[in-house]
């Protein structure tokens, strides 16, 4: 009881990665290959043989060979970012057999807000894991691909047609991954636009403050001053404080773990929450087109960091933002 | 709420706001973004800049990472019939799924933030034995300390313990 809602929440956590991934499946090259397969229910069904694959495989691995699997482990990575893509075929097919106008809709939301992740994806597969491989790990580029194809072939030929590699160790987990993903996605039907702000009354009050020209906020240190080498040098102290003001917190969190109410945790760690709080608003608010202000939104953080020290009103408004974050 | 999906048996969750737009299932989904874009920053030198969709990207990277060593850890709990999921499980289940090299230096951690929080089974803290009976009862809260907790030994130690301030407050 108490673990299936624990999973089920692990579910409702990666809808919207799923979804990413999902739209990418309408450019895959092997869609209409996959098409022709059996439904949903006979794919589990084909799980289970693979697992006792996957411990042959495991058995392979001498404790000699460390240097080899430490190579692999740093080329999985990508490798397992690379396979996830596949998975939602499975997910499309359940959810075309149950409703079709669901998968339509699907569609139709899927198009436009997840453009970053066809971009991606629109390669062939077979391409696309290069450039994963050139990216993260470059010295490894010539070397891994043989290792994963020569480890890996034949349980991803067998079940999923692709030239996709994973590491064996982490076959079994990854298609638990997906269809936990599939199970949120199939529970929330409907994946909504990750959102710019997270409260209706702090997006407000953002949107009421004054702003300065090129639409940074007023009332911090950071607007004072026009010239950028001055921002560079505040920038450099709100650093030193942030990481100053971090180790007390830590320090108050170990002495004091159940007494959240004494005036000197508030004290001490009301400047790192503001912190966070500021950097939020302002990378939330940077999503309603104020480029400048995304921009400058960890100046801005530190700034009002270093302006929160010396006045206490100030720091009594971030304590009462605090406690409204962590309710 | 009336996004929220029928789950038999599903515990409620609180969310401190309650506007019509707050979406629940966001925080749910996704680490705060401010706290990655943190961590991000500070292996960036003093004017580096991070791009939204690089913190989004990590978000996801680093939120799928948690779930995908979890759901393993989970497994291994399930199969000995106990219900709370521990460090020592994260770290098999970091071995099982290749990621070896990750372990020496998690046992150090593990090693010496309990020796800081006290023993486990023990009440050296009021307020950690307090919470750590409350995570028992309540599934939901459950998840939230293991992913609590997973993100602070995967992380160097000052930056653990930078990250530990925030993510204690919800508890």
């Amino acid at each position: 009881m108490a673990m299936q809602t624990v999973y089920l929440k692990e579910h409702e956590g990666l809808v919207y990665n799923s979804v990413g991934q999902l739209s990418s499946v309408t450019s895959a090259p092997w869609w209409s290959a996959l098409g022709s397969q059996p439904v949903y229910g006979e794919y589990c069904g084909q799980i289970k043989p693979f697992s006792f694959e996957i411990s042959n495989y495991v058995d392979q691995f001498p404790a000699g060979k460390q240097a080899v699997r430490g190579v692999e482990q740093l080329l999985d990575k990508g490798h397992t970012t690379t396979q996830f893509t596949i998975f939602p075929d499975d997910c499309k097919m359940s959810g075309d057999a149950e409703n079709p106008q669901a998968t339509l809709s699907l569609q139709s939301s899927l198009a436009e807000p997840h453009n970053r992740f066809e971009i991606g994806f629109n390669q062939p597969m077979i391409c696309a894991k290069y450039p994963y491989m050139d990216q993260f790990y470059g010295l490894f580029s010539a070397f891994g691909p043989q290792i994963s194809g020569r480890i890996m072939l034949p349980i991803n030929l067998t079940s999923d047609d692709g030239p996709t590699y994973v590491n064996a160790k982490q076959y079994h987990g990854i298609i638990r991954r997906r269809l936990s993903r599939a199970k949120a996605v199939l529970e929330n039907k409907m994946i909504k636009r990750r959102k710019p702000y997270m409260h209706e009354s702090r997006h407000l009050h953002a949107l009421r403050r004054p702003r300065g020209c090129g639409g940074r906020f007023l009332n911090t240190k950071g607007s004072t001053n026009g010239n950028g080498r001055n921002e560079s040098k505040v920038n450099k102290t709100g650093g030193r404080q942030l990481q100053s003001s971090a180790s007390q917190s830590s320090e108050v969190l170990h002495s004091e773990v159940g007494t959240l109410n004494s005036s000197k945790e508030t004290n001490r760690s009301s400047p790192n929450i503001s912190g966070s709080e500021v950097t939020s608003m302002y990378s939330r608010e940077g999503f309603d087109g104020f480029s400048v202000n995304r921009l400058g939104s960890s100046v801005h953080s530190l700034v009002d960091m270093v302006l929160s020290r010396p006045l206490n009103g100030l720091q009594q408004y971030q304590v009462t933002a605090a406690t409204l974050k962590f309710d | 709420m009336a996004d929220g999906p029928a789950s038999p048996g599903g515990g409620s969750h609180e969310s401190g706001d309650h506007s019509p737009r707050s979406n629940v299932r966001e925080q749910d989904r996704y680490l705060p973004i401010a706290n990655i874009s943190r961590i991000m920053k500070k292996a960036l030198p003093a004017n580096g800049k991070i791009a939204k969709d690089a913190k989004e990207t990590v978000q996801e990277c680093v939120s799928e990472f948690i779930s995908f060593i979890t759901s393993e850890a989970s497994d291994k709990c399930q199969r000995e019939k106990r219900k709370t999921i521990n460090g020592d499980d994260l770290l098999w289940a970091m071995a099982t799924l290749g990621f070896e090299d990750y372990m020496d230096p998690l046992k150090i951690y593990l090693t010496r933030y309990r020796e800081m929080e006290g023993d486990t089974k023990g009440s050296a803290k009021g307020g950690d034995s307090s919470a750590k009976r409350d995570v028992q009862p309540s599934p939901n809260a459950q998840l939230a300390h293991q992913g609590s907790f997973s993100q602070n030994v995967t992380y160097p130690n000052s930056q653990g313990q930078h990250m530990m301030v925030p993510m204690q407050g919800p508890e």
